[in-house]
């Protein structure tokens, strides 16, 4: 699954750290997310659009990974 | 098993860490002890299980530990025991069977050194499941 996370983080001037914060997880996690490494689970990806205002499918296109 | 990473803002706990080293302490106090031969018999056993009350307050701080990580380092920590358990199962299995086979040193084969390679094989697995996220 894609996602546009660090253009939407940025747009935000916020830095991996930050939001990190304000999801309650690790920095490792965000930029997991960010690199297409780690599709976060359903809560979480509520948690990622409502600090972007967004909705979930704004933020994560349903494109399968490429292998 | 590793401490969680501290998730952003939340305070550090160095319990995790105390209990650690109070475990490896009291287990080599023990070996130390159990040296002894002329002690009775009742202190040995005494000495025997001095570590099972600082390992039960580590495998307490342990499962806190995980319980308060996010929920990539969780999988992490999943696909760690994933590899160190089926690792541990083939070297016990090998052992035993090669026990059967011929006769092997028991002063350096025995589950009392054996042990040590599990945390090894946690370790092993970690590094391979980080790498992979990072």
């Amino acid at each position: 699954m894609k996602n546009n996370i660090r253009e939407l983080r940025e747009a935000h001037n916020l830095s991996q750290e930050e939001l990190a914060r304000k999801l309650d997880v690790s920095r490792q996690t965000v930029n997991a997310i960010e690199n297409d490494k780690y599709d976060p689970m359903l809560p979480l990806a509520f948690k990622i659009a409502k600090v972007f205002g967004k909705t979930v499918e704004d933020v994560f296109l349903p494109e399968h990974k490429k292998k | 098993m590793e401490q969680a990473t501290v998730k952003s803002g939340a305070p550090k706990n160095h319990n995790g860490l105390i209990s650690t080293v109070l475990f490896v302490l009291t287990y080599f106090v023990a070996r130390m002890v159990l040296e002894q031969e002329e002690m009775a018999e009742s202190l040995r056993v005494l000495a025997a299980l001095l570590p099972v009350a600082p390992f039960a307050w580590m495998l307490w701080e342990i499962i806190k530990g995980v319980r308060s990580m996010d929920e990539l380092e969780q999988r992490i920590q999943l696909e760690a025991l994933v590899v160190a358990y089926p690792l541990t199962l083939i070297l016990l299995m090998t052992l035993g069977l090669l026990e059967i086979a011929i006769k092997l040193p028991p002063e350096d084969l025995s589950y009392r050194h054996v042990w040590a390679m599990l945390p090894v094989f946690y370790f092993l697995g970690l590094a391979i499941a980080k790498r992979r996220y990072r």
